[in-house]
């Protein structure tokens, strides 16, 4: 067993439902804003949801653990937070090392840009210097398969190219951490095969993954561990071996 | 980051202290170069002219800014220093803030569909939109030094203050970008109402004209404006200490940036990390 490379300690994230329109122009927030003064009227129209609440659990090193839950259930919340992309309400989780979320490859890409100009750019979002980059380049671009249009801006590029590139960088940043939703579905099957592969090494070379995915043979392929979410709740978290997937398979 | 120096992040939705978001800028210093170069290639690919544009663009401008006010309103009388220096030195700074700002305004929100799927200081994306506009107007400079020698104009000792006065419009730029950047992505009404307002600004500053066109009880007022206090700095640093030194409008002007300053910072870093959650 490795050391604690994610640790997570009853995360919750609210958000707050207002019946009534958000104060989304300058006009709305003063109609609300002298309403109140005016009023003295409490708004109960506000309601709170927990997106997740109370979530626990640890990663560590060289593990890969599986989040599995049905839609709505929280997974997506879990996984913004842990990438930084939204901010947490309650509890804390500690990460050691590096993380790359490969939550929708490709979004830091630039139309206008080249493939390889597209590759540095990446790389950066992904916490990778310009020399860290280059170092992995040829492997980058051995890896999408697409070295003949390396010079070409990326809006020529079909959607297929432009995804196995996209995933070939963001598998190439040797994050300590991957975050990994459902991106396995790209690219055909020849390049998710590749994938797979990938991954499997990287785990076995002692780096860890968190993996959303509704596919329970991808799940059992892939994960030592596995966390069910359900109704924003931590229901279940164990080995792979143990009874969660099959109670996670029959209430579905 | 080294890979075999793992760095420990904790996560717990409290805002960053203004020290903390430095260091976490500096870590992330390779994301600004490379939306920074991003936006330089993209505003000039397939230009025909490509980088020259640089150029052009504050030529242009000072030629129709001379026809204008000098000789079409005729206020080139006068002056001790050639007319069309004195309009550069207002024309350049306007230009470098009437597109900085609404730059840096429109950037959060456009580039929103990053900001939802990947990490790194929020920040970076309006800095970078302005720092593309900062190299435009210090490349302008060198137009100035041209013009300089084809009037055969020196600058006098007072050209040492130059780039003070560069720094605080690039102060004031970069803090009005950060906090008009979120401010837009809560309100998109100022997303509307701040062209309208630059529109109305060029009027309000010496950039066509100087400080003196202003009727005397008006002036205090009018310094009320930052870029009068900055534009007029300028021109005293850079053309040997015109009119003398413009003590009062170059201090408000400092005292009104720093305060634009604290208040855009402060509210950028209270706001920054839940940027997601209010789009």
């Amino acid at each position: 067993m490795g050391d604690i490379v994610v640790d997570m300690e009853s995360l919750g994230k609210r958000y707050v439902l207002s019946h009534q329109h958000r104060p989304d122009s300058i006009k709305a927030w003063l109609r609300s804003a002298s309403g109140r003064a005016f009023r003295r009227a409490t708004q109960p129209e506000v309601e709170e949801f927990w997106a997740i609440r109370d979530v626990s659990f640890q990663v560590r090193q060289g593990e890969c653990l599986a989040l599995v839950g049905k839609n709505g259930s929280g997974k997506s919340t879990l996984l913004k937070i842990l990438s930084r992309i939204i901010p947490p309400t309650e509890g804390r989780v500690r990460i050691r090392g590096r993380v790359a979320s490969l939550l929708e490859v490709g979004t830091g890409f630039h139309p206008e840009l080249t493939g390889r100009e597209n590759i540095f750019l990446n790389g950066a979002m992904l916490g990778c210097t310009e020399r860290e980059v280059r170092r992995r380049f040829d492997a980058i671009v051995d890896f999408s398969g697409v070295e003949r249009f390396l010079d070409t801006p990326v809006k020529h590029y079909s959607s297929g190219m432009y995804v196995r590139l996209a995933y070939s960088v963001a598998a190439h940043v040797d994050a300590e951490i991957m975050v990994i939703d459902e991106v396995l579905a790209v690219g055909d099957g020849e390049f998710q095969k590749k994938c797979l592969v990938h991954i499997k090494n990287a785990l076995s070379t002692g780096k860890s993954a968190i993996v959303v995915s509704h596919s329970t043979v991808l799940v059992k392929a892939l994960s030592s561990r596995v966390a069910w979410l359900s109704d924003s709740r931590l229901k279940a978290v164990g080995t792979i071996e143990s009874d969660i997937l099959q109670r996670y398979a029959d209430s579905i | 980051m080294k890979p075999d120096s793992p760095t420990e992040i904790l996560i717990d939705g409290r805002s960053p202290t203004f020290r903390e978001y430095c260091l976490e800028l500096w870590k992330f210093r390779e994301v600004a170069k490379m939306l920074i170069r991003r936006d330089l290639i993209v505003r000039f690919r397939q230009t025909y002219f490509g980088l020259a544009w640089l150029l052009f663009k504050p030529m242009m401008l000072m030629a129709v800014m001379s026809f204008a006010f000098g000789f079409l309103a005729g206020f080139d009388k006068n002056h001790s220093v050639p007319y069309p220096l004195i309009i550069f030195c207002g024309v350049i700074p306007w230009y470098f803030f009437s597109n900085a700002v609404p730059d840096g305004m429109n950037s959060l929100l456009g580039q929103l569909h990053i900001i939802q799927k990947t990490y790194f200081p929020r920040a970076i994306i309006p800095g970078a939109a302005v720092a593309v506009d900062a190299i435009e107007f210090l490349v302008a400079w060198l137009l100035f030094a041209l013009g300089c020698l084809w009037f055969g104009y020196l600058p006098g000792w007072q050209v040492i203050f130059f780039p003070l006065f560069c720094l605080q419009l690039l102060l004031l730029c970069t803090t009005m970008g950060l906090g008009l950047a979120i401010l837009n992505v809560q309100f998109r009404d100022i997303g509307n109402l701040v062209p309208f307002l630059l529109m109305t600004g060029f009027f309000l500053t010496p950039a066509g004209y100087t400080i003196t066109r202003i009727p005397e009880q008006w002036q205090l007022l009018y310094a009320l404006n930052p870029l009068v206090g900055i534009i007029e700095g300028l021109r005293w640093s850079l053309l040997c200490g015109m009119d003398g030194f413009p003590q009062m409008p170059v201090l408000l002007s400092l005292a009104v940036t720093l305060a634009i300053a604290l208040v855009a910072t402060k509210h950028f870093l209270a706001t920054e990390s839940s940027l997601v959650d209010l789009a």
